[in-house]
């Protein structure tokens, strides 16, 4: 399938530093039809992502994360449309691309891993055929060398016995050996970029460490890059180079992962991280429970979003009257969408 | 396969005892004497006597019971105290009508109902899923045996295309497929509006599977992901619905044969409903559902060959 | 690709904010109103059956004519001003007798209803909440009751026990009784494994107490769908035993017998048949778009098992 035009000389991707963003997101904004008028499920999303670099997404579900890349790769279920924004992908953008065109893109260039392995395999057909599916959808190859392919797929991502296992059902299966799967299927045309959302969400905790070791691996050899959408904090301490964090349908803060552990400048990402004290824990930790529930997308309030449940904010005016945006902290690499981040980092300096 | 299609077996016979065992209790828990309602209300007290001897009524129920099943399994449902004749006997001598009925009604609704079905869900929310949804409804909604008055009216009566009576005695295979065109289209639509509707939910439901939105991320072509993935996943509900519908048509098709003055199992049974013909009723009853609980078992094996997860264990 | 999507990341609509917030539950109220009001076919379904039982109860002051009343001086007239739709083979009022078939009609979806939903609905949540052997009992029972066509069995029933309203009425019920229960043994599965149901086992609650507070309240949603559904299909079968001279007996007007009637003389009078016909097909149609709208209103998971076992 034709690949669109190279890399644009588009100023802005050639100034994010050497090594320039293979995947940037400007401003998405993607709206769902609600009884009182569209509401936006992402609203006014900016993101980017290097080659060879790792980034985390983390938020409560229904922070819009998984929505965000859906929108990004156009698979956005009806009556969901992306309203405004660009997503660049190697400095095309694949909002103006006709249907055609983003099919031909995504898994090609840009493709997903999906939370759940037990779902995401069909169970009526085998495993090789699956495979076999996705690469004759872009390469013009025989049955033969397709399969051929596929075997060397399903042994690239350490499958056992590949050429016996490609004639498997999804159901001769075993959890993890299914996410492989899909894995193989996902970086089976080298993409560029690889979204994985909540790959390990599903699988057992030892199975999870293997998981994440193979996709690490795969970014490593192929230096493609990666998102990582998860609510698991241990394992963002571990991958991710850098974090955003999404609230209510926004990036409330990003950063290096660094600074965003070390030096949390948004209420809503400490009360996320709480319990989880350092870079260097080895243990996964959920995040923890903050009290109260995500706004309701069609009743959100005027001001910061996240007022209601904030420790720092609840009851506070400028709060309640303003929605801050994503302002510079510590840094110009390190953003927080919180009035009072500067109390924050005060308070956390006190303890 | 072979455990598979053993267990399919095993439950084949279960179901046709339960069926017998149901329409035996079912018979006898309606309130009334079937003997006094054979006989009519103005009957003796000898002649209900003896016609309860002669039936084995007189007997304790579960005896009543034993007797029948026996009978039942080695195929013998009683006599028409009407005619005389074995039921079952007179049953299956009309079985070829309902068939070549039930067969071509369901082969027109299968052809037009799926394909609309699945054309519904791939366009859901446009102006072709509202269009064929509407048909469908209006479909589900008219009585077929006025549907079926209507079109010997319109099509018969005004414009001479088929002949207002459902079969015809003697002529030739071509003869017999033109009487058969208008019953079987009448039967066929109503049913087609069933399974277009339940098609359609099939589909839209398989459609919404994580493992469809991984083949559109993976860039699959729509057509293949309509035409080869998802429709091999929905052919198991499509045939659930299509097994589900035959029962349903089965029935109907009582309405259909009478409206043109068809003969078959329907007509045969409605006869001895109205002369109060018992065993033959039940002998219907039991043939017909018999038919059903066969379908199934067909289609059962047919899941086996789909689904790989059902054959293996 | 709707639901299963939604229900992932989710961020669309999401559970109320708080159960004490006065605000939110008038919001949600409004909402779920709206959803409704805004349904073209659940509106058009609801507006018909209204105005159908509206028909039915005031048929006495409503009807022109009465619609036993022959008079053999009109047989098979033409419409006319006191007559609308025209006389049938006994000079009686073709459009008196629609309106008092409605009567018929919609007694017996209602009564249908009633009654398969109710054993229906008891004897499903039994065997999907109380599982193991009973379980297995009711579902092979259910199964084979659903090998017989429910018109056919309708049809020896009522033969069996003589034609009348309650007759017909029973019939059909014990037809459609086991379509209600599958439907409803599914529901209770999906619910079963809910979190309150095992807090309720938890502390202590009885299992019938369980079922009577928890389960069947939270199953009534896809019930509801069923409910309309069956009545359709008891309309239908009603008509179906009448057109066969089954349904309840002469003089009595109901729309099969009218069909029936008009049959004899559709050639030159089809206006008879096919008024009646369009009358049945008028209820069905108003019944099935409410049936639809509620299924996509109340409960757009159960799409599917609501819709097909109901046959």
């Amino acid at each position: 399938m034709q690949r669109s035009s190279p890399p644009s000389s588009d100023p802005s991707a050639a100034k994010a530093g050497p090594r320039g963003p293979v995947l940037e997101l400007r401003d998405l904004v993607t709206r769902f039809p609600g009884d009182d008028g569209p509401l936006s499920i992402v609203d006014g999303v900016s993101l980017s992502v290097a080659s060879g670099e790792t980034l985390a997404v983390v938020g409560e579900s229904g922070s819009g994360k998984t929505m965000t890349f859906l929108s990004a790769i156009g698979l956005i279920p009806p009556p969901g449309r992306v309203t405004s924004g660009q997503v660049l992908l190697e400095g095309t953008d694949l909002l103006t691309h006709t249907p055609e065109q983003l099919r031909a893109v995504r898994g090609e260039r840009i493709s997903m891993v999906f939370q759940d392995p037990l779902t995401g395999l069909n169970p009526v057909f085998t495993i090789g055929e699956q495979i076999v599916e996705v690469l004759r959808a872009h390469r013009k190859l025989s049955r033969a060398e397709a399969r051929k392919k596929a075997i060397e797929l399903l042994e690239r991502v350490q499958i056992p016995d590949p050429g016996r296992r490609v004639d498997d059902y999804p159901h001769q299966l075993s959890g993890g050996m299914r996410q492989r799967v899909l894995i193989a299927m996902a970086i089976s045309l080298d993409p560029s970029v690889l979204i994985a959302d909540e790959p390990t969400t599903a699988l057992d905790v030892t199975v999870q460490a293997q998981v994440l070791e193979l996709l690490a691996e795969l970014r490593e050899e192929s230096g493609m890059a990666m998102v990582l959408i998860t609510h698991d904090l241990g394992l963002v301490a571990r991958h991710a180079d850098r974090v955003a964090v999404m609230y209510a349908g926004r990036v409330v803060e990003q950063g290096s992962a660094k600074a965003v552990f070390e030096q949390t400048a948004h209420p809503y990402t400490l009360s996320l991280f709480r319990g989880v004290p350092s870079l260097d824990t080895d243990t996964a930790q959920d995040l923890i429970e903050i009290e109260g529930q995500p706004p309701d997308p069609a009743f959100l309030p005027p001001g910061c979003a996240f007022e209601p449940r904030c420790f720092l904010g609840q009851g506070r005016a400028s709060c309640q009257a303003t929605r801050p945006g994503l302002q510079p902290t510590l840094g110009t690499e390190h953003q927080t969408a919180c009035l009072h981040s500067a109390e924050l980092t005060a308070t956390r300096a006190r303890a | 396969m072979a455990g598979y299609l053993g267990r399919t077996l095993v439950q084949l016979v279960a179901t046709l005892v339960g069926i017998v065992t149901v329409a035996f209790f079912l018979m006898r828990a309606i309130p009334g004497d079937p003997a006094l309602y054979m006989l009519g209300d103005f009957a003796t007290e000898e002649a209900v006597a003896a016609l309860r001897s002669r039936l084995g009524l007189d007997l304790p129920v579960y005896q009543q019971y034993l007797v029948f099943m026996e009978r039942a399994l080695t195929g013998d449902l009683g006599r028409s105290v009407v005619t005389g004749q074995p039921a079952l006997a007179e049953m299956l001598s009309a079985l070829p009508w309902s068939l070549s009925l039930a067969v071509a009604g369901l082969a027109v609704a299968v052809i037009l109902g799926v394909p609309l079905g699945i054309l519904s869900a791939i366009k859901q929310g446009t102006w072709v899923d509202m269009t064929i949804m509407l048909v469908a409804l209006m479909g589900i909604s008219f009585p077929v045996f006025w549907v079926g008055l209507v079109a010997v009216l319109f099509l018969s009566h005004h414009a001479g295309l088929f002949p207002a009576l459902g079969a015809a005695t003697g002529g030739g295979f071509w003869t017999q497929i033109h009487h058969l065109t208008l019953p079987a289209l009448v039967l066929g639509l109503s049913v087609a509006a069933y399974i277009a509707r339940l098609t359609r939910s099939a589909m839209l439901e398989v459609l919404g599977q994580d493992y469809i939105r991984v083949a559109h991320a993976m860039g699959v072509p729509e057509p293949r992901i309509f035409f080869r993935l998802a429709l091999r996943n929905a052919f198991i509900p499509i045939l659930a619905v299509i097994g589900v519908t035959f029962a349903w048509a089965l029935g109907n098709a009582i309405l259909v044969e009478v409206v043109f003055s068809r003969p078959g199992l329907g007509s045969t049974v409605l006869k001895a409903v109205l002369a109060r013909d018992y065993q033959l009723v039940q002998a219907g009853v039991l043939v017909l559902a018999t038919g059903v609980v066969l379908i199934n078992a067909t289609l059962n094996v047919l899941y086996g060959v789909i689904d790989p997860r059902m054959r293996s264990d | 690709m709707a639901s299963g999507e939604m229900a992932r990341d989710s961020a669309i609509p999401r559970q109320p904010a708080g159960p004490d917030d006065p605000e939110a539950a008038r919001r949600r109220r409004q909402a779920a109103l709206r959803r409704y009001t805004r349904h073209p076919g659940f509106m058009v379904g609801a507006t018909i059956i209204l105005l159908l039982a509206l028909l039915a109860i005031l048929a006495p002051w409503i009807a022109p004519n009465s619609p036993l009343k022959t008079e053999m001086s009109l047989v098979l007239a033409e419409p006319s001003w006191a007559y609308p739709l025209g006389t049938d083979q006994f000079g009686r009022c073709v459009l008196s007798r629609l309106i008092y078939g409605a009567q018929i009609s919609l007694q017996v979806g209602f009564w249908v209803v009633l009654i398969s939903l109710t054993c229906g609905t008891l004897i499903g949540a039994l065997a999907g909440f109380l599982g193991g052997w009973i379980e297995r009992a009711i579902v092979a029972l259910i199964d084979i009751m659903l090998a017989f066509p429910g018109f056919l069995l309708a049809l020896a029933l009522v033969a069996a026990q003589g034609s009348s309203l309650t007759s017909v009425i029973t019939a059909v019920s014990i037809a459609y009784t086991p379509r209600v229960a599958t439907v409803m043994r599914s529901v209770v599965l999906t619910i079963r494994p809910r979190p309150f149901i095992e807090a309720s086992h938890a502390i202590g609650l009885t299992k019938l107490r369980i079922l009577l507070r928890h389960v069947i309240p939270n199953a009534m949603p896809p019930v509801i769908v069923v409910a309309t559904v069956s009545a359709a299909t008891a309309i239908l079968a009603e008509a179906g035993l009448s057109f066969l001279g089954l349904g309840v007996q002469p003089p009595t007007a109901t729309w099969g017998s009218v069909i029936a009637n008009g049959q004899a003389v559709i050639t030159t009078r089809p206006l008879i048949s096919l008024s009646a016909g369009l009358s049945i097909a008028v209820a069905v149609i108003g019944l099935n778009l409410l049936g639809d709208g509620l299924r996509d209103t109340l409960d757009p998971q159960m799409r599917r098992q609501t819709g097909a076992k109901m046959l």
